[in-house]
């Protein structure tokens, strides 16, 4: 079943004014893959996420996830029909409300078959929160935040808020999931902890990956394969080693 | 050590259901205690909890700041109005159809409105309060302009053989304590659904909230929507107090008013708006024996508001009420 990639995306392309943030640009993704982004900074791969998800219209390409061309749908549509979910590189929780409640929002939208039946309070809507309960508890298990389940998520840490953000897109079984940095700006042990969960999730539930990191550590050791990006336009692609021996990224990097 | 475990006990007894008890027998027996101004003030306190409760779901659950409460509020008032006065339909058909109107009409308002960002949607809001104006003092035909609609008929029910009408200040009370216990109870429901939730996380982060699926936009204008049919339930309710509606129905004063019972009770709580139209209403009606004084006072209570309880008055009800619960 390797033949259909999950994700492929074709010719995209996004100016800003003059700026050509993404320059025709095509990739794909296998199923079942953990691919790596690097580049320097401003080479286009936020853009480029931007443009895959929903969150900015891309101005041609097509984007095609499990065969189905999803170009122009809306970040939400994108998430909930899709199932392919995105991180922000600047950490995002829902400051004020707990860990749990932080989860079981993060799933709603994927067990109320639509907008009206989430203002039910019955006991379908009952049943179907308590199930997204237990869910978010054995996330919230599985990525060591048990004991501040109930604090705010505001109060938490910079890498605790992370956990909690990995957290909430493993809540609705995503097909595919986008992660802008998730290593920058978290101490070492917390690395550690995001790459089992990454790996745990990739091996257990089956999710594949695509990982914009500036480490270049935690990309080697996790990802099978790396797309290097470079002035919006695509510059290599391979396996990790191959792509740190590269001239061409070096240079990249060096701005040589 | 036994004398001392009792003691604490007996200190740290749950009083939330006396309490509770008392203030339901006040509720109940208001009438009876206080004059009929006070009577008044109490109902006129009741119908803007309304609208409150309404502006409550949009500024403080779902983080919009909207002025156009008044609009809503006047759009109800002036539906009722109409039917009463035009076709002599009964009270509670006017209510529902007055919700209805007010619902209707924010459709339409609220999908370009929405559209906008925070500071303009506020600025497109006030717009509809003032076109709402413009037309109820120049569309002569219909509203016949600043004269506006007078002897609007006091609610009158006919169930069967049974039919009473509502007249004194003392019936009306208890109307608007049922119709104001019954919208209560309304927003209690929509806040504890997944929806109110979802509501939650668009106010805390709209664009985290659409990455987790979320249609905030969709939930925006629903909202909107419901919280237009909270304003003209209460118009409706109004104009069937006072048996008269004017143009001046359609004031920033009130939506003002309906904004600071919100920001001062507590945006995102139920007991603060409850507490709150008590409070602002309440003040305002019952200061109205010293007109000199009254707007100071009201002033004062507002500069109180913003130097000491930003949050509105609700995290100190809850803190006492948790406290007098025997919670640490």
């Amino acid at each position: 079943m390797t033949g259909l990639p999950i994700l492929e995306i074709k010719n995209l392309r996004k100016s800003y004014g003059a700026v050509k943030a993404v320059n025709d640009v095509s990739i794909h993704i296998n199923r079942g893959e953990i691919a790596g982004m690097i580049g320097p900074n401003g080479s286009g791969k936020s853009t480029f996420f931007d443009c895959s998800t929903g969150l900015a219209k891309p101005d041609t390409g097509t984007v095609k996830l499990d065969g189905q061309d999803i170009t122009g749908w809306s970040l939400n549509r994108i998430a909930r029909e899709g199932r392919m979910l995105r991180s922000f590189q600047k950490t995002v929780v829902f400051k004020s409300l707990d860990v749990e409640e932080n989860l079981i929002i993060a799933g709603q939208m994927f067990t109320f078959p639509s907008l009206w039946s989430t203002f039910g309070l019955g006991r379908m809507s009952r049943q179907r929160v308590s199930g997204l309960r237990e869910r978010a508890r054995e996330l919230i298990k599985m990525a060591g935040l048990w004991d501040v389940r109930h604090q705010p998520a505001g109060n938490l840490s910079g890498g605790q808020q992370k956990l909690i953000q990995f957290a909430s897109m493993l809540m609705p079984d995503p097909k595919l999931i986008l992660l802008d940095e998730p290593m920058a700006g978290i101490n070492p042990k917390i690395i550690e902890r995001v790459v089992e969960t990454i790996l745990y999730a990739n091996k257990s539930l089956g999710v594949s990956f695509l990982v914009i990191e500036h480490n270049i550590d935690v990309v080697t050791s996790i990802c099978q394969r790396v797309i290097v990006l470079d002035q919006g336009q695509k510059l290599v692609e391979g396996l990790p080693q191959d792509i740190i021996q590269d001239q061409r990224v070096r240079e990249a990097y060096l701005g040589g | 050590m036994s004398l001392t475990e009792t003691a604490q006990q007996i200190r740290r007894r749950d009083l939330r259901i006396p309490l509770g008890a008392i203030l339901l027998v006040i509720a109940l027996t208001a009438p009876f205690i206080g004059s009929r101004y006070v009577t008044h003030s109490l109902i006129i306190a009741l119908i803007f909890m309304l609208p409150a409760h309404g502006l409550n779901l949009l500024v403080g659950y779902t983080g919009l700041l909207s002025l156009a409460q008044a609009a809503f509020f006047g759009i109800g008032a002036y539906t009722a109005g109409l039917l009463a006065v035009t076709y002599g339909t009964p009270f509670y058909v006017n209510v529902v159809a007055a919700g209805l109107a007010a619902g209707a009409i924010a459709l339409p308002l609220g999908i370009p409105a929405l559209r906008l960002r925070s500071t303009s949607f506020v600025m497109c809001t006030l717009g509809f309060v003032i076109i709402g104006q413009a037309i109820a003092k120049n569309w002569i035909s219909v509203t016949r302009g600043d004269m506006g609609l007078s002897s609007i008929p006091k609610p009158h029910f006919a169930l069967g053989p049974l039919s009473f009408t509502v007249s004194g200040t003392m019936g009306f009370y208890y109307l608007a304590l049922a119709i104001g216990a019954l919208a209560t109870l309304a927003v209690w429901a929509i806040v504890r659904s997944p929806a109110g939730r979802n509501m939650i996380a668009i106010r805390e982060n709209e664009t985290l909230a659409e990455s987790v699926g979320i249609p905030t936009w969709r939930y925006k204008l629903i909202v909107f929507m419901i919280s237009a049919v909270f304003a003209g339930v209460g118009g409706s309710i109004y104009a069937h107090y006072l048996t008269v509606v004017s143009p001046l129905t359609f004031q920033m004063y009130y939506s003002t008013t309906m904004l600071i019972i919100v920001l001062g009770g507590g945006a995102g709580t139920i007991s603060g708006v409850v507490f709150g139209s008590l409070l602002f209403v309440g003040l305002t009606e019952a200061l109205r024996i010293t007109p000199e004084l009254r707007m100071i006072a009201y002033g004062l209570c507002l500069l109180a508001l913003v130097f000491w309880f930003r949050q509105g008055f609700a995290p100190l009800i809850n803190r006492f009420w948790n406290a007098i619960g025997g919670a640490k």
